[in-house]
């Protein structure tokens, strides 16, 4: 009987063991950490287009998402991973990465031979120039954005409003008029990351230095001169700006407690849900897409900030097979048609050239209009410089609206931290 | 006591998967931590040996001067107030007086709700615009002190300490279980003697926890108080202006910059700051030890 028992056990787990091992063979699995889940306005469309991709590879390629839905603990885990030798076959990356270490130390597969071959025609002229390794290409540039202001034209006319300030003297006039009246002028965050308040500084140094303003660093005055503009704008928020996040940016702009808003294209999305309407009235049905002000003696007019929101880079793989899976996908997820599906659902904007949906809504559309008008453009002050910016930032700005450091000991700050990670 | 030779093999073959795991997880990962502290690295290329050049950047950077202030001030106020706290709230649940065991629950809940949960309720309750504080203050006509008290200086750091010490659940059930083993016999000759409930608490109880449970919860508490991370990184980001950075935080901020030449060196500092917290509470409770074991031994053996 024992003997009996142990042949069983022995049989048992030779078969567990071997059914997976025949089954790994068989199927080429892609592990896939994704942030565009969970409330992502990409996720819906994501998930189905993973779906579908899964379906028609029944077999033979298997997706299997890793659903990632705090951003930055997803930068933290991406970031380990990577270092450690365990790049995802598949990752998304936003500019906080050192992309260009990452492909230099070979963690990336080289796309460019898969580009050469006319998938590279699907993208926008010049789309890889800036992150392009030795003229290859690891990163693929995908997921763009713009930033440029959102106004609720509601609010601006209760204040007595009726068109965006043209020039910054013009919108500091605005945002006094608005603090008569008892409305938030802008939304200002100096907690989590400061996202929103690094958006505006990023327009204003925009406004100020033109399109050569990062050629030197910090060193060009326009960003001690931001700085203080920037600290300016909080006298025109919402209480309580120092520590908040970006839920609380949104919250007030959803409550319609604010007259601007400034956030990338992927939250269009949600000017159009019906959960955020009010009276059955859309929020995007009181909005209207701005530029950036001008600055007078400034050198921006006509700029516009950007970033490239994701990028997608694949782990360097040893088995053909499995790389021409990955490129598979990747080509599936960039294919004109599927993208021009997710910029309609998620309102996000991308490199891939492809035809806007005619159901595209009025704000993506007038926000192309802004991107397609633009004489140049700069990243944000958090893709242009090393991540140590992007992590000081919080620190700096609320020292500076506190008045612990001046604009001058903020730009230092900023820069003391590129120093230590240098 | 000399082992002979035969009792050596047991002895080691009982010793060694300990020592091995010791050595693989903690002895070898700090001499790591040490060696990297020397060097310029990014995770991605060859470090490369930069002498002190951390070091000497940490205590040139505001940030990491405060997160020390910071952590200092935490693991004293954990030893000193938290466990002080915990104590008289254990001296008096022993006491076992009417509700205790539903006072004792309350008292420990909070240690089963994860500390994420928790910083993100206060952050709730801290918040300038809707929270509950401010609408507190308001109501009570204090308007006058509502504030954004997670984003002014003065009450940022306070703010992000004072809930934390009033969670002294886990240290007063281990200092309940201490009390529980003096001997009776005290209480009922003190009793007899007309000494008060608070001055057998002072003249008994205290005395003989203090070199066990008392030293073991200071030692821990402030241990702790070094390493804090959560509440502080749900709750403020260490900010306004890195005023309530700790140095768990600030590695942390430099691991995202991924410079962990920099990370190592703050990784080896809180390590030293821990050695000295440490060995001082030791030194402060030292000497007392002995005696106190012996007078709880003589009350067992009298009982």
């Amino acid at each position: 009987m024992k003997k009996l028992l142990s042949l069983s056990l022995v049989l048992i787990m030779i078969i567990a063991l071997a059914v997976p091992a025949y089954a790994a063979n068989d199927e080429i699995i892609i592990n896939f950490p994704s942030v565009w889940v969970g409330t992502d306005s990409k996720a819906p469309y994501m998930e189905q287009l993973i779906e579908a991709f899964n379906a028609e590879n029944a077999g033979s390629i298997k997706v299997v998402v890793e659903e990632q839905t705090d951003y930055q603990a997803a930068r933290d885990k991406l970031r380990t991973t990577i270092t450690t030798g365990e790049t995802p076959d598949l990752c998304i990356m936003d500019t906080t990465y050192d992309i260009k270490g990452y492909s230099e130390a070979g963690k990336f597969m080289d796309l460019t031979p898969y580009l050469d071959e006319g998938w590279g025609d699907d993208f926008a002229e010049g789309a890889f120039d800036a992150w392009s390794v030795d003229g290859k290409v690891y990163a693929l540039p995908f997921e763009s954005a713009i930033f440029t202001p959102i106004y609720n034209t509601k609010i601006f006319a209760e204040i007595g409003w009726d068109h965006f300030p043209a020039t910054y003297d013009e919108f500091f006039q605005f945002c006094e008029d608005a603090k008569a009246k008892g409305i938030n002028a802008v939304g200002q965050m100096a907690g989590e990351n400061a996202w929103t308040s690094m958006l505006w500084y990023s327009l204003i140094v925009e406004a100020i230095g033109g399109k050569d303003v990062y050629a030197n660093g910090l060193e060009d005055p326009a960003f001690v001169q931001a700085a203080d503009v920037l600290k300016a704008m909080y006298d025109y928020t919402f209480d309580g700006a120092i520590s908040a996040g970006a839920g609380d940016v949104n919250g007030h702009w959803l409550a319609r407690d604010t007259a601007i808003y400034l956030n990338g294209p992927w939250w269009v999305a949600n000017l159009y849900k019906e959960d955020n309407a009010v009276d059955g009235v859309l929020l995007a049905d009181d909005c209207e897409v701005a530029l950036n002000p001008v600055y007078e003696g400034g050198k921006g007019e006509g700029g516009l900030v950007t970033t490239v929101q994701a990028f997608l880079a694949a782990a360097k793989q040893d088995d053909p097979a499995k790389e021409e899976a990955v490129v598979k996908f990747i080509k599936y997820i960039t294919d004109p048609q599927h993208v021009s599906e997710l910029a309609l659902s998620s309102g996000a904007m991308f490199f891939v050239k492809y035809d806007p949906s005619p159901e595209t809504n009025l704000i993506s559309q007038k926000l192309t209009e802004v991107a397609n008008n633009a004489d140049f453009s700069i990243l944000h002050v958090n893709g242009a410089f090393p991540t140590a910016v992007s992590t000081e930032f919080p620190a700096a700005v609320s020292a500076l609206v506190l008045g612990e450091v001046d604009a001058q000991g903020f730009v230092d700050q900023l820069q003391l931290a590129i120093d230590m990670a240098a | 006591m000399k082992l002979e030779r035969s009792d050596r093999a047991p002895l080691w073959a009982f010793m060694t998967p300990a020592l091995v795991l010791m050595l693989v997880f903690f002895v070898l990962p700090v001499i790591y931590v040490i060696v990297i502290s020397f060097m310029k690295w990014n995770g991605i290329n060859t470090p490369a040996f930069v002498n002190l050049r951390n070091f000497m950047l940490l205590f040139r950077d505001k940030a990491f001067k405060r997160s020390v202030i910071n952590n200092v001030i935490w693991a004293l106020v954990a030893g000193f107030i938290q466990v002080p706290l915990a104590m008289i709230m254990a001296i008096i649940l022993s006491r076992k007086p009417k509700g205790w065991k539903f006072f004792r629950t309350v008292y420990f809940f909070p240690q089963v709700i994860s500390g994420i949960a928790l910083a993100t309720l206060w952050r709730a309750i801290y918040r300038a615009d809707t929270g509950l504080l401010n609408a507190l203050l308001n109501s009570v006509g204090l308007g006058h002190l509502a504030k954004d008290w997670l984003g002014t200086l003065s009450t940022a750091f306070p703010s992000v300490l004072i809930y934390w010490i009033f969670y002294v659940g886990y240290y007063m059930v281990i200092m309940m279980a201490d009390i529980t083993t003096i001997d009776d016999s005290y209480y009922e000759a003190a009793t007899i003697d007309g000494a008060t409930d608070f001055q057998q608490a002072i003249y008994i109880t205290i005395p003989l926890i203090r070199k066990t449970s008392l030293l073991t919860c200071v030692t821990l508490a402030s241990v702790m108080g070094l390493r804090q991370f959560e509440q502080v990184y749900m709750l403020t980001n260490g900010g306004p202006a890195n005023s309530t950075s700790t140095i768990v935080l600030y590695m942390y901020k430099k691991l995202q910059d991924a410079n962990y030449g920099m990370a190592s060196a703050s990784a080896v500092i809180l390590i030293i700051i821990g050695v000295v917290f440490i060995v001082c509470i030791r030194k402060i409770f030292e000497g007392r030890n002995e005696e106190a074991a012996a007078l709880k031994k003589a009350g067992r053996a009298a009982g």
